[in-house]
């Protein structure tokens, strides 16, 4: 469904697309998420689907629970009831389950979280030789290609001290992305960043989205949501409260909590 | 008031209504008249300071060097030097003390040279360098009466210099040459003393038994510490529990107790057939002692360390002992170093109380140089003596600890 | 990454369960522990059978034998129980006092290693430096045999024939209490409240009227006003005790032995240096921006170190210093080296005498463990009351 409609020209220019469809449509599968923190309830009962290659815009106020969600998914947070699927494997407290599905994605942070003793080239690489067991020149080569693709190459020897917040994102893509993940999770990954450099990091990401990747990202940038998303999925307090296509959701929200977010932020 | 017809122009301005507030500029004093009244009179207040830390300084400094110089009776030290350095170490195997510092300075020569930078020479450093030299030369020659010992100390800085040449010479490639060899440093010496038919551990003497001690508590203290420090963060109550308990145990006594039951609890509760020597139960003891002081400092450096790291690490679906050692751990050590030398040098002052036990240490050697009949009343200088050399070895780690710090730019990064 | 078999929804099989596997570490840890714990305890028992060694606790009730020359009433003929408790006093009552002339000279220390003056400023870094880097137990040896060793004997050291210094120790005059005493502390005490009464009549009115308060000086004014005027009115409860030679001893007056002394001095010496360092390194910690905003408000130096320096440095330094406060209970042990009868040393006589060294290990580990937990937990509750309201910790 998606696919077709990239441009191939595009595809191109962004590097090699992801290994075709080989497996369900149905990326991520989540079933009646709920999550607590003690007392609080984060998530009260999240249910959505997200097919293979789409790229969904996750948008709420602070503390809906749109981080939480997208922790529970790769298991930086347990989940406390429900299901989640990924890729057709059940996210469950089996060890094997959990590490086959964290090599299947990549995450951004909002804070980039670059290990600030390593070179850039040493970031990149230490999961791809440490989990993948990859020779060092092949997985310095991904990486190089990958320094490429997010548009700064010349910095591989640096560390991430001296580089500017813009640039250390990118390195925080680019080592997601060097373990060859099938869905990419974003967590707010421009609110950290200085106005002046959000461009460029959004830039790779819409690069990404062309390249039929599978995206989630919670964000605030409501450009880059009209621009690039297929979905979007709206939280409040715990709850997916509406869900539809970005120029239905700005122009028409359904619910009376979407309409109050965005007279909020726009 | 006028208004400045340039709004921009504030000077005007400024200069007719007069300066809200005057700040004096501050001068840098810059003849010896101006940095005296600075420096040590600037208010009346100073003045009476100046002239009673002057007045205080003169009187004890005159009897001080007095005793130095004239009226301490120095042959206490002076005869008995032999006693202090290696104590009732057997002498035909001195030989194997010697090969171990020539060793260490061998390594040590090489490691300046190859890792050092360029030493910037002010005029206070070549001072002070050279003050140091001549003390310590001078003292030299007063105690040291023997030729053969003045030909070994000549070629064991020689051997410190001819390394340190060398080391520059071939520069940054025999890093991992270094590396190996402090790694091995300890066996070796280890060997040298006991290897080949060497005396057993128990008689190791006077301050051989203080640097050998020390040393090897602080170095097996090490990984016994972090593993103790990572415990305690465990997410197993069990491990945590284990961890916290032994910690505290450990730190809450004082080390005289610890060595007390090295002598007496240690043999009943290690298997019986073990048998052994106090020597090896004492740095067995220390080792404890200093893991858990280690452990608590990583465990500092560990808080420093933000959560975040923790997260990306297992996004990237690295497996935990790899995350810890790869990613946490690099950066929890960095923040550390300075405490953990300051440890050391503490582990180091602590081996003076190795003679609360019947092992002989240096502090023993000058206690039963002290007392002689011959030199009663006068154990100051035995007391003093052994001060000094302890204070010279905390000193020099000190000041290396402090140009460690600026190197690897602690709390920079 | 071929498609791997949906798993059902339910258990999977344990050995990847990640629960089961936290608690299968913890069981194997366990396990190991367990396994040594019980060779120690083996070798132990085989300690005890083979060698006699006495696990009991009754040799506590049996004489002593031995005498105690300083701390409470104490002889020869009590019980071995009695002389760790009066070992166990004396240690406190060293730590106690080392402890707040530590941090006393500590605080001069610390201030004097930012003088402005060249001189105060080298003397106390040559300080620092002197006795951050000598081991104690050197420090004491060399006080004691070398300076107490040179004080005058019994006969001369007089001062004024009110104080007395010399080899056998040092006695000066102390207030004792006599008749009426009782009624005069009550007396204080009424007069503490209303020097508080006063201090807040004086803060309401600065509060009121913006006026300079001084309530300090009021309320301390009343406060000794009061107590004089109670005193005198009671007939003088308290007269000082002043020391008199008598051969070889003093009677009367605070005595204090040439071995407290020099435990005292050295350990204070020794630790001041170390609390010099972390008060200087706290007040520098406190950035450098509080005081200029505190400069930029035409706070004078003196106010800006009192509000805004000070309190935050404060904060800083109070975890170093409760290791230090620590370090120097621990450090007493070192009486052993000076004859002063703390309670090591006191315990290695009764293992010299009875053999006991199990369980008088376990004492001094639970005493110990005891004293630092106290000190630690004061501390703790110190800096919970100080810390920043909302901080993280």
């Amino acid at each position: 469904m998606m696919a077709s409609e990239r441009d191939p020209v595009e595809m191109e220019l962004v590097g090699e697309p992801v290994a075709e469809a080989s497996g369900p449509a149905e990326m991520v599968v989540a079933q009646d998420v709920h999550k607590s923190f003690g007392s609080f309830e984060a998530l009260k009962g999240v249910s959505t689907t997200v097919k293979r290659g789409e790229v969904i815009c996750i948008l709420g106020p602070s503390g809906s629970g749109k981080s939480t969600f997208i922790r529970t998914i790769n298991r930086l947070e347990r989940h406390d009831q429900g299901r989640i699927v990924v890729d057709g494997i059940e996210l469950t407290d089996d060890i094997r389950n959990i590490e086959k599905i964290r090599s299947e994605i990549g995450m951004v942070f909002q804070s980039f979280n670059l290990f600030p003793h390593m070179s850039v080239l040493d970031n990149i690489t230490l999961a791809p030789r440490n989990v993948r067991h990859w020779p060092k020149k092949k997985a310095e080569e991904k990486a190089m290609t990958l320094l490429e693709r997010v548009g700064i190459p010349e910095q591989a020897k640096k560390y991430p001290a001296q580089l500017s917040g813009g640039q250390q994102q990118r390195v925080a893509i680019a080592r997601a992305l060097a373990m060859e993940p099938k869905i990419m999770l974003f967590d707010e990954p421009t609110s950290a960043l200085d106005p002046e450099m959000i461009k460029e990091v959004l830039d790779v990401m819409k690069g990404l989205a062309r390249s039929a990747m599978t995206l989630l990202v919670v964000t605030h940038e409501t450009g880059f949501a009209k621009e690039v998303c297929d979905r979007i999925l709206f939280f409040d307090e715990g709850l997916l409260v509406e869900e539809s296509t970005p120029d239905r959701f700005f122009t028409d929200p359904q619910s009376e909590r979407s309409k109050l977010f965005l007279s909020q932020i726009l | 008031m006028d208004r400045p017809r340039d709004p921009d122009d504030v000077t005007a301005f400024r200069a007719q209504e007069g300066a809200a507030v005057e700040v004096a500029p501050h001068k840098e004093p810059t003849t010896r008249r101006e940095w005296i009244k600075e420096n040590l009179f600037s208010t009346p207040f100073s003045g009476i300071l100046t002239v009673l830390s002057a007045a205080f300084i003169l009187y004890f400094g005159y009897g001080f060097l007095h005793w130095i110089f004239v009226g301490g009776e120095w042959q206490i030290v002076k005869g008995s030097l032999r006693s202090y350095m290696i104590g009732r170490f057997p002498f035909e195997e001195a030989w194997r003390v010697w090969v171990g510092f020539f060793l260490v300075a061998a390594l040590g020569g090489l490691s300046w040279g190859v890792l050092e930078k360029r030493i910037a020479w002010s005029l206070r450093r070549i001072i002070s360098t050279a003050l140091v030299a001549v003390a310590g030369v001078g003292l030299l020659f007063y105690l040291i009466e023997s030729g053969r010992v003045w030909v070994l100390l000549g070629s064991l800085i020689a051997t410190y210099f001819g390394m340190m040449w060398f080391g520059k010479v071939v520069g940054r490639r025999l890093e991992k040459v270094v590396a190996l060899g402090w790694l091995l440093i300890y066996p070796a010496v280890v060997l040298i003393l006991v290897g080949f038919g060497g005396p057993s551990p128990r008689r190791w003497d006077g301050l051989l038994l203080n640097v050998m001690v020390g040393s090897i508590g602080i170095v097996a203290s090490f990984p016994i510490g972090l593993l103790l420090a990572l415990g305690r963060r465990s997410s197993f109550p069990a491990i945590r529990t284990f961890c916290v308990g032994f910690i505290e145990l450990i730190r809450g006594v004082p080390l005289v107790t610890l060595i007390i039951s090295a002598i007496f609890l240690l043999p009943l509760l290690l298997p019986p057939q073990w048998e052994l020597n106090l020597v090896i139960r004492l740095t067995i003891v220390f080792t404890i002692f200093s893991a858990a002081y280690v452990a608590e400092i990583v465990r500092g450096g560990l808080q420093g360390v933000h959560q975040g790291q923790y997260e990306a690490a297992k996004a990237l679906g690295l497996p935990t002992w790899r995350m810890t050692a790869f990613v946490i751990l690099p950066q929890a050590l960095r923040n550390t170093i300075p405490a953990m030398i300051s440890h050391f040098i503490s582990v180091w002052k602590d081996t003076s109380l190795l003679s609360a036990s019947q092992a002989n240490d240096l502090l023993d050697a000058a206690r039963r140089s002290a007392a002689s009949l011959d030199f009663i009343g006068h154990s100051k200088e035995a007391y003093f003596a052994a001060g000094l050399i302890f204070w010279v070895v905390a000193i020099s780690l000190g000041r290396w600890s402090q140009r460690v710090e600026k190197r690897v730019g602690v709390g920079e990064r | 990454m071929s498609q791997a078999a949906a798993v059902a929804a339910g258990r999977p099989p344990f050995w990847r369960d990640v629960r089961i596997l936290r608690v299968l570490w913890q069981i194997v840890f366990s396990v190991a522990v367990i396994v040594i714990g019980r060779e120690i305890y083996l070798n132990l028992a085989f300690g005890v059978k083979q060698q006699g060694v006495d696990l009991s606790w009754s040799f506590l009730n049996s004489q002593a034998g031995f005498s105690i020359k300083e701390g409470l009433d104490y002889s020869r003929a009590d019980s071995i129980a009695r002389a760790l408790i009066v070992a166990g006093f004396n240690t406190i009552r060293i730590a106690a006092v080392g402890i707040v002339l530590a941090s006393l000279l500590g605080l001069v220390i610390g201030v004097a290693r930012l003088s402005r003056n060249w001189l105060v400023r080298k003397i106390a870094q040559a300080y620092v430096d002197l006795f951050r880097n000598t081991p104690v137990v050197i420090i004491l040896l060399f006080l004691y045999f070398g300076v107490v060793y040179s004080l005058p004997r019994v006969e001369e050291g007089s001062i004024f024939d009110v104080a007395f210094v010399s080899l056998r120790g040092t006695a000066f005059p102390w207030p004792r209490t006599d008749a009426g005493a009782g009624v005069w502390g009550s007396c204080l005490l009424a007069a503490l409240v209303i020097a508080w009464l006063v201090r807040r009549w004086r803060t309401r009115i600065n509060e009121a009227t913006g006026k300079p308060h001084y309530r300090f000086l009021w309320s301390f004014g009343v406060f000794l006003a009061l107590a004089l005027a109670s005193y005198f009115v009671i007939g003088s409860p308290m007269k000082m005790d002043v020391p008199q030679r008598a051969g070889l001893r003093f009677t009367g007056g605070v005595q204090l032995s040439a071995e407290y002394f020099g435990l005292l001095v050295g350990l204070t010496l020794y630790t001041s240096a170390f609390i010099g360092e972390i008060i200087r390194g706290s007040i520098l910690a406190v950035q450098k921006g509080q005081k200029e905003a505190g400069e930029a408000l035409g706070l004078t130096p003196f106010q800006q170190l009192r509000f805004v320096v000070l309190p935050q440095a404060m904060r800083i330094a109070i975890p170093p210093i409760n290791s230090q406060y620590q370090n120097l209970l621990k450090n007493s042990s070192l009486g052993l080296f000076v004859a002063y009868p703390e309670l090591v040393g006191v315990g290695r006589t009764v293992i010299n005498q009875e053999g006991r060294f199990t369980q008088v290990l376990v004492i001094w580990m639970l005493s110990y463990l005891a004293m630092t937990l106290s000190i630690s937990t004061v501390m703790n509750g110190v800096n919970r009351l100080v810390a920043y309201r909302g901080a993280r910790r």
